[in-house]
């Protein structure tokens, strides 16, 4: 069966592949020191897939047909789908059988997420994967969580569906290694009055509660504070899936710095998973 | 409080502006129709006149209180080139308070 064998988390924004120079040379220096150590720890895992938490930052899904959750189970995806993304254009690999196998239990444990065997992913799983310099032949299974575009699934949703990942993940007989990394957040707007703001204080009370075990605080804190924190903030459900898959071990936080020129509170950190 | 979105369920109209913002963003030929003359592309739109003027013009704040989605609205003002500055002010000028709420 499957060994969880490193579950992540890191921001992401265009802005970091566009525009990486709109921050101080110290502070880009040491962000891009956060994600080279995230790619070091993702590639010490020797995952056999990655199982990589993002939203659709309305590409593949818009309000004709919008899933709260949804999971790829194709051969590869296509990305970036923004053409004005500083990135190759390429095709990542997939995992059709991992990704086949978590929607089938997902029904069978009460959840329903879309599938898809077509999505052309965005700055969301590529930003990251890009930044830690994640190798490029390792399978992923894309898990989309909608953060975009109210009604958005609950905070509460979205740990109980990490929860529920986990579990099927260990049960998984098709590979012997599979990592996770989440994407999004932390504390950001797009697109409101508020864009450029982000809130410290949000940020790091909740990387205080991932860190901590009490989910219940947790879920209060992100539930009641998101909305201090900006629309982009909201993407910190992919954080609380991933924190349901990994359990309450404890959070390592390998970088953390507000950055208002990036337009968000930038984070990138391990799970302690306990043995 | 703060709050992060204009509209809990987006309303009919809210759709089609993210209709239009969202097909010109992902269909060339959509886009080259609605740079070639934004309020022809409008007009046969279920739309209000004023939706209609505020996706032609473009009015930004206007767009975004009547529930374009901000990450389309945010794609769009890039295509059009309208510069960070502008953007950002257009949208700052509708804050329900002058903190950024």
């Amino acid at each position: 069966m499957a060994e969880i064998v490193g579950v992540f988390a890191a921001s992401h924004t265009p802005v970091m592949l566009n525009f990486p120079g709109l921050i101080a040379e110290g502070d880009l220096a040491e962000v891009q020191a956060g994600f080279a150590e995230l790619g070091r720890r993702i590639a010490a895992c020797r995952a056999q897939a990655i199982v990589v938490i993002s939203d659709d930052h309305m590409h593949n899904f818009f309000l004709d047909n919008l899933p709260a959750f949804a999971i790829g189970a194709a051969e590869g995806y296509e990305t970036p789908i923004e053409a004005w993304l500083k990135a190759d254009k390429r095709v990542l690999p997939g995992d059709p059988v991992l990704g086949a196998y978590l929607v089938g239990e997902a029904y069978e444990a009460g959840f329903d997420p879309a599938l898809s065997l077509n999505l052309t992913l965005d700055h969301g799983t590529l930003t990251p994967l890009e930044l830690a310099g994640v190798d490029r032949t390792t399978p992923i299974v894309p898990v989309l969580v909608n953060c975009v575009q109210p009604p958005l699934p609950t905070m509460r949703r979205c740990l109980e569906l990490g929860g529920f990942l986990g579990r099927a993940l260990r049960v998984y007989t098709g590979v012997d290694r599979v990592a996770v990394l989440a994407t999004g957040g932390l504390s950001h707007d797009v697109g409101t009055p508020r864009m450029g703001l982000v809130n410290e204080a949000f940020d790091r009370g909740f990387l205080n509660h991932l860190g901590g075990g009490d989910a219940a605080a947790l879920l209060d804190f992100a539930t009641r504070q998101v909305n201090e924190a900006g629309n982009g903030a909201e993407e910190v459900r992919m954080w609380l899936t991933a924190h349901g898959i990994a359990g309450p071990g404890g959070l390592d936080v390998i970088y953390y710095k507000g950055l208002p020129d990036w337009y968000a509170g930038i984070g990138v950190a391990q799970w302690r998973l306990e043995t | 409080m703060s709050r992060n979105w204009v509209q809990a369920i987006p309303s009919p109209e809210a759709y089609w502006i993210n209709r239009v913002l969202y097909d010109t963003q992902h269909k060339p030929a959509e886009m080259a129709r609605f740079d070639a003359d934004p309020a022809a592309y409008c007009r046969d739109m279920p739309l209000t006149e004023a939706a209609k003027a505020h996706l032609a013009g473009p009015d930004i704040g206007q767009l975004y209180l009547a529930g374009a989605n901000p990450y389309l609205l945010r794609a769009h003002c890039l295509h059009l080139r309208i510069p960070e500055a502008d953007y950002l002010g257009a949208l700052r000028a509708v804050a329900e308070d002058p903190a950024g709420g």
